[in-house]
């Protein structure tokens, strides 16, 4: 183990590139790759990766970068990509098939606006339109944990009771290009903590097979159900893959959610991604004065930590959402997820979505300060309120 | 949206940043790209966390490239940090770029806080400009330079910025030096941060402002009113950043310069020939022809008889073969409409003697400038050796009499049957303001041939006029032109015309030695005139039978070999003794040609061209064409004519005005060259091969039987589009089309560069063929 300063998309490099090298002395290590700002160090940094058994295959566009690591996950290597914004979109046809594959690809993703306008900063709205695929997601808040979620992201998707790609999605710049002192595992750590993939529907030339034929409704209908079941299963299995990390490197990478004064909060800010870092800080202070408010992040945000979220806002009056993305027509994401996952249990809670640091904009300790003394005054809900720095 | 005014904000912010300030230090850097900032912010940061701190380090990133302002952030602390923001109020700030220096810089920056600057100026010249704060400087570029850290153009100089913020905040050397090498930086780079820790100069003022914390007059960030919103994206600019200078990033930009094409420079009758083949391009023949007569009258004159000066020195033979330049004269000449008119009045009387190409080009430019021209010609027609000396097959009588017309159209005055002897000469400078003499190689050189009957040996400048009066003919002769310019080739011609059997031109040199037109001497073969080389005429004899022909007279003749260059620099003729031999015949030509006749002057009359014949006259007399110059050929006799103009008109007036007329294409070309452009400047893979037209010739064997011309000229002026424009714009707008930021644009003739959004990528003087735009650093 190793304490460096690196950036975050260094961290994620060098996770990716470890958890390959895990399985060298299985089927190894292979992914597709393309490089898209913010992104391209991560690509850079596995591209240079000494890696002793692999396939990293530069290709013409995000498209084929999933089809390349789609094509060896199936044969049965550790495989996985990075990519961002628009690129994503690109993309979109061949994650909908990992998923649907029931690949266990890991893909880090760097949350940048989709143009147009132009714009290369911090966004979540590329991977959250994947929300609706079958396959994990996680919203790592700096450095360490884009590292730690990575490494648990594989685990976690190679488990059979899963079998679901996952990614790892951090802010533009604000995460992926910020040098922080970051620990770096061992590989011989995370040897420990990654065994051999053994993709139990791995192809094999002397059991040649089709994948993904045509398939009758109640066949494809089950399959779908298949898939919901191991999504249910997430939550236990990924409390799993916490412990075993606890084991292995000596450190707690955190769960599904994190939460501060949830215990007795009357008010509670929602948060994910780097708005944490600020936001945790302000809660704090407030908690300090003798405020009755409290703090939550949602790391995992497929699937949606429902349950945890309802717990920790037991005593809540009013949870403020900090969303840093815009779902067209209906306002933040978290916020939908947050108000889906209330319904029938606090009709009573006030819910209310602040638009925050949208398209890479800067969310800065007075503006959570605004919504902290917004959402403590409110008697009701209104439409997202939309905010800028000033 | 939802519009909602908030309460009184509690701002817990603020105590949040009062529990880290004594610890947490905030630094922003501000650079250009490629200059190392965030590195630097890095190697700040690493040198805090090795002494077991918290750090961040981070850039503020959009769509830079080199040279593009940026900065760089970088956060340390002994507790871990709380803040994912960018710095908006910096404890100290480094500058890495002098030029970035002003007061936008230090936005935020807290009284008292350091600045450190990179620059060789000592950091008191800046405590006017900063007078809160700590000042600091470091040359390190200069220390960048000699440890060669980066390129001369863009040093690296974060490396050397390290070190002297490691002195600026009080770090040890060491530890600076620990986190350089941490990073994987070694040498040079060491050396740079160790140098800038040691010159590292500082200034703090006597009394600093007390340092107080803004507590942030913390504004809301929601849209309270439309004011507060960008444009709209469909009413807006896209959304777009319309507001973003680009242009800050360049550290080079292009301009457009202009270059002298070869033609032009070598133009004996200074045309500006570029310009005018630039309008034939553009199917403007009366543009053209306008072009040409600012310089010369005789444009269908010169598109048929110019030896063609251009063409050699065209830079498009090393691509294919040169324009036809004489062809498209012509063609603009002979269809072109142009008027031309005194674009003044004057009083003063000039007087013209001769009436030959420089007499009239004289004539034409100062009757222009508005003085009152009187042409004084010793024949009855005026044109001088352009109507007597040319055979009309070359250059038709009409062709001749329609541009001496425009001359006299301006009201030029012609006293013909004027013989001007020396006493006559002192009358007109008694009675004109100034008089040119524009007599031309009235001497013909003789040689001779020693024999009694002068019937059979002619001077070829008189044939030529017997022919044009149409009193001579050569029936069934063999006719010997001895000499090997255009006298020689027009007088063989003529006499095959004339009925002649054999036209045989002998010469003493080789064909490269040649002075006439080459393709005068081509068409002088193809119509079967005989050229033979190496052969000097000794003497002509009666011949007294014993020959095959029967032929009047035996030229006895001299073989000759080459010897060392003469002072023409052509190799000097040598005799072959003993190589002595017969050529029956029945003429003999002789075109070896003329010098001037003096006997006009005054003794002692030195001539030289363009210039005052001095002391002699008290009015001011010139000698003018070739009786200065020599040169012999119609478009040097124009310029002559020109220059002498001007030059009159200058000293009449004690003026300045200039001979040489640039190539008028636009008012923003901004650096004129005075030099020539060579095909080496031009990017000739971008244009096409394409032969050259030469329009429809008369066949030899029809042609060699009348006077008729031979040659149809061009049909149309497309020929003109071959032109490669030499270092002058043609409006091609490849540049304007390759722009990949949308920055140039064509106004009429101007192009006009958008400085504040050209990054200065330079793809405009890749893809400019003929080095019109160049780039130049900032």
């Amino acid at each position: 183990m190793s304490v460096e300063v690196v950036s975050g998309n260094h961290a994620a490099g060098y996770a990716l590139s470890v958890a390959g090298e895990a399985n060298r002395a299985a089927r190894g290590a292979s992914c597709g790759i393309y490089p898209i700002t913010p992104q391209t160090e991560i690509v850079e940094y596995v591209a240079s990766f000494p890696f002793q058994k692999s396939r990293v295959v530069p290709v013409e566009s995000e498209h084929s970068a999933m089809a390349v690591s789609i094509g060896a996950s199936l044969a049965g290597a550790r495989a996985f990509t990075a990519s961002s914004s628009n690129g994503i979109a690109y993309m979109v046809e061949n994650i909908m098939v990992a998923g649907y594959y029931r690949l266990p690809i890991v893909m880090v993703a760097v949350n940048r606006t989709l143009g147009p306008p132009w714009n290369i900063w911090a966004d979540q709205g590329d991977t959250l339109m994947l929300r609706d695929f079958p396959w994990i997601q996680f919203y790592a808040e700096d450095n360490q944990e884009v590292l730690d979620a990575t490494l648990m992201a594989f685990r976690l998707a190679e488990d059979h009771r899963i079998l679901l790609p996952a990614l790892v999605a951090m802010d533009a710049f604000i995460v992926s290009h910020t040098q922080a002192e970051t620990v770096l595992p061992d590989q011989s750590a995370v040897d420990r903590y990654l065994p051999e993939l053994d993709l139990p529907h791995r192809l094999l030339h002397e059991d040649p097979k089709t994948l993904g034929g045509l398939a009758w409704p109640e066949v494809a209908m089950s399959l779908r159900l298949e898939i919901d079941e191991a999504m249910d299963r997430v939550d236990e299995v990924f409390g799993e893959c916490r412990a075993a990390f606890r084991d292995v490197f000596e450190r707690d990478p955190g769960g599904a959610i994190e939460t501060l004064g949830t215990e007795d909060a009357e008010i509670v800010v929602v948060v994910s991604s780097s708005i944490a870092t600020t936001a945790r800080e302000i809660v704090k202070q407030r908690r300090a004065a003798g405020e009755k408010i409290g703090f939550v992040k949602i790391k995992m945000f497929r699937p949606f930590p429902e349950r945890a979220l309802r717990e920790a806002c037991n005593t809540a009056k009013a949870v403020a959402v900090l969303d840093r993305n815009y779902a067209a027509g209906v306002g933040g994401v978290f916020w939908q997820e947050a108000k889906a996952a209330f319904q029938g249990h606090r009709d009573d809670l006030i819910i209310q979505d602040y638009l925050t640091g949208l398209c890479g904009g800067d969310v800065t300790p007075p503006m959570i300060d605004e919504v902290i003394a917004d959402v403590t005054t409110r008697d009701a809900e209104t439409k997202p309120i939309w905010m800028t720095a000033p | 949206m939802a519009a909602k005014t908030l309460p009184q904000t509690v701002v817990f912010w603020a105590l949040m940043l009062e529990s880290a300030k004594n610890t947490m230090v905030e630094i922003r850097i501000h650079g250009r790209g490629g200059q190392g900032g965030v590195t630097l912010a890095k190697l700040i940061a690493t040198s805090r966390f090795l002494q077991g701190q918290s750090v961040q380090a981070f850039g503020l990133y959009a769509a830079e490239r080199s040279g593009a302002p940026i900065q760089a952030f970088c956060r340390y602390s002994d507790d871990t940090i709380h803040n994912r923001n960018l710095i908006y109020e910096p404890d100290h700030i480094i500058v890495l770029d002098p030029t970035l220096v002003g007061p936008g810089i230090t936005g935020g920056l807290k009284p008292g806080g350091w600045i450190l600057i990179n620059t060789p100026a000592s950091p008191d010249t800046l405590q006017e400009q900063f007078s809160s704060n700590r000042l600091a400087t470091v040359d390190a570029t200069s220390i960048a330079r000699r440890n060669k850290l980066g390129t001369r153009t863009v040093p690296i100089v974060n490396t050397a910025l390290a070190g002297a913020a490691a002195r600026m905040l009080g770090f040890d050397l060491d530890e600076m030096r620990a986190a350089v090498e941490h990073l994987g930086f070694a040498g040079s780079n060491i050396t740079a941060a160790e140098e800038a820790y040691d010159q590292l100069r500082v200034f703090e003022p006597a009394s600093l402002p007390t340092v107080s914390r803004s507590k942030g007059a913390s504004s809301t960030g929601l849209y309270h009113t439309d004011e507060e919103r960008g444009p709209s994206f469909v009413e807006g600019a896209g959304g777009g950043l319309p507001g973003i200078e680009t242009g800050l990033w360049a550290t080079e930009q292009p301009h457009r310069q202009q270059f002298v094409p070869p033609c032009n420079h070598v133009c004996p009758a200074g045309n500006d020939v570029q310009g005018f083949l630039a309008a034939l391009a553009n199917d403007d023949v009366d543009n053209a022809l306008a072009i040409i007569v600012r310089t010369s009258p005789f444009p269908s004159i010169c598109g048929r008889v110019c030896p063609a000066p251009c063409m050699a020195s065209c830079n498009r033979i090393e691509l294919d073969e040169a324009v036809n330049v004489r062809q498209l004269e012509r063609y603009a000449g002979d269809n072109g409409q142009a008027t031309v008119e005194p674009l003044t009045t004057r009083d003063e009387h000039i007087a013209v003697v001769g009436s030959g190409p420089a007499g009239l080009t004289a004539a034409y430019h100062l009757a222009r400038l508005g003085y009152y021209v009187t042409i004084y010609e010793q024949g009855w027609e005026i044109g001088g050796l352009l109507r007597t000396g040319i055979p009309g097959y070359r250059l038709p009588p009409d062709v001749l009499d329609r541009e001496i017309g425009r001359i006299l159209s301006l009201g030029v005055d012609v006293e013909v049957g004027e013989v001007i002897d020396r006493n006559r000469m002192l009358e007109l400078t008694q009675s004109h303001d100034a008089v040119l003499v524009a007599t031309g190689l009235q001497e013909l050189q003789a040689l001779r041939l020693g024999v009694g009957d002068a019937e059979a040996v002619e001077q070829g400048i008189d044939f030529l006029d017997r022919s044009h009066r149409g009193e001579v003919r050569v029936d069934d002769e063999h006719v010997v032109v001895v000499g090997g310019g255009n006298t020689a080739m027009d007088a063989a011609r003529s006499a095959l015309r004339l009925g002649a059997t054999n036209s045989q031109v002998i010469y003493r040199r080789t064909r490269n030695e040649m002075p006439a037109i080459k393709e005068e001497i081509e068409e002088a073969l193809q119509e079967g005139v005989a050229i033979d080389f190496l052969i000097q005429p000794i003497t002509l004899k009666v011949n007294d039978g014993g020959g095959s022909n029967q032929r009047r007279h035996k030229l006895v003749c001299r073989r000759m070999e080459l010897g060392e260059p003469d002072e023409s620099g052509r190799r000097r003729p040598v005799e072959l003794d003993g190589s002595d031999f017969e050529l029956e015949c029945d003429r003999v030509i002789l075109a070896l040609g003329q010098s001037p006749d003096l006997s006009v002057f005054p003794e002692g009359t030195e001539v030289r061209q363009g210039q005052e014949l001095l002391g002699l006259l008290e009015t001011p007399v010139y000698a003018i064409g070739d009786l200065a110059t020599r040169d012999g050929t119609v478009a040097g006799a124009i310029g002559s004519g020109r220059r002498s103009a001007f030059h009159i008109h200058n000293t009449l007036n004690d003026l300045e005005v200039p001979v040489t007329i640039q190539t008028e294409t636009s008012s923003n070309v901004e650096v004129w060259h005075n030099d020539v452009i060579r095909s080496d400047s031009l990017k000739l893979h971008l244009f096409e091969r394409r032969p050259a037209s030469d329009g429809v010739a008369i066949a030899p064997e029809v042609r060699r039987t009348t006077f008729d011309e031979i040659h149809a000229g061009l049909t149309d002026p497309s020929e003109a589009k071959r032109c490669l424009s030499c270092g002058v714009c043609n409006s091609c707008d490849l540049c304007v089309t390759f722009c990949p930021e949308g920055v140039l644009k064509r106004v009429g003739s101007d192009l006009i560069f958008d400085y504040a959004h050209c990054k200065g990528c330079g793809i405009c003087v890749t893809e400019c063929p003929r080095n019109v735009v160049f780039m130049s650093h900032l």
